[in-house]
């Protein structure tokens, strides 16, 4: 599992990007990139890959300031002619280890 | 959260206040570096005009970063505690886009004693494509 802590340094990247002048708790969605972004560590794709679907869940809000610890893992991987289909299971737990965020990313790689 | 919905206001058919935004480069290379995902397609114009989509594109994720604030906006902490969305990329969004997000709530389901808004949403950019479409629930 990768470990971030969601200090205001690090959101208001987040924030700015997205274009919020300010948020209550950690915007569920910079917690779904940190996820994804955990998964890079491990999992190398292709440039070019594009993201087909999301779904994602969220189970209670993060407080700024958080450590979150996010994992995803490679769930099933198709090949249809020329395109890879990947699918992958991402998860986010707070310090209590309880979980804030599941979801599962459908992504196409080209060969 | 001045739009968020009352509980008298969250019933069937009801339109969710849209969110609007305007795509550009550099908002793109911001997502990359606050998401961590620099995959070129999203930032490297020489190589996006190269591949079958001809330029750069933005993140799936920043264009779902919008669907929930447009659910936020909504439904406040309700979303951001028990919130579930189901989205699939019809289109990509491109840098000078004009992106809408809107939404409907399609109907009031109850699960035992509790109830949940079920909403279809979608986000469309200033030709009327659409750019994602999908489900979202939220515990009421």
């Amino acid at each position: 599992m990768t470990s971030y802590t969601l200090d205001l340094s690090i959101i208001s990247k987040y924030l700015m990007a997205v274009g919020l002048q300010s948020a209550e708790f950690v915007p569920p969605l910079a917690i779904a990139a940190y996820a994804m972004s955990a998964l890079s560590k491990s999992l190398v794709l292709p440039a070019g890959t594009i993201h087909a679907s999301q779904e994602l869940e969220f189970f209670q809000p993060v407080p700024m300031g958080a450590t979150i610890y996010c994992q995803g893992r490679v769930a099933q991987k198709l090949s249809r002619g020329k395109l890879n289909l990947l699918t992958i299971e991402l998860s986010a737990l707070n310090q209590a280890k309880e979980k804030v965020l599941s979801g599962k990313a459908t992504l196409v790689l080209q060969n | 959260m001045d739009q968020e919905l009352s509980l008298s206001e969250i019933r069937q058919g009801v339109n969710l206040p849209p969110v609007i935004k305007n795509i550009t480069q550099k908002e793109i290379n911001l997502y990359a570096e606050a998401s961590g995902d620099f995959n070129p397609i999203h930032i490297d114009e020489a190589f996006a005009a190269k591949t079958p989509l001809g330029g750069t594109i933005a993140h799936g994720m920043l264009i779902l970063a919008y669907v929930s604030e447009m659910m936020t906006k909504a439904f406040g902490q309700k979303w951001i505690s028990t919130g579930k969305m189901a989205i699939r990329f019809k289109a990509p969004a491109r840098p000078k886009d004009i992106i809408t997000i809107g939404g409907i709530i399609n109907s009031i389901e109850h699960r035992g004693d509790t109830p949940y808004a079920a909403c279809n949403v979608e986000a469309h950019n200033q030709n009327g494509e659409i750019v994602v479409t999908g489900e979202t629930m939220v515990k009421l």
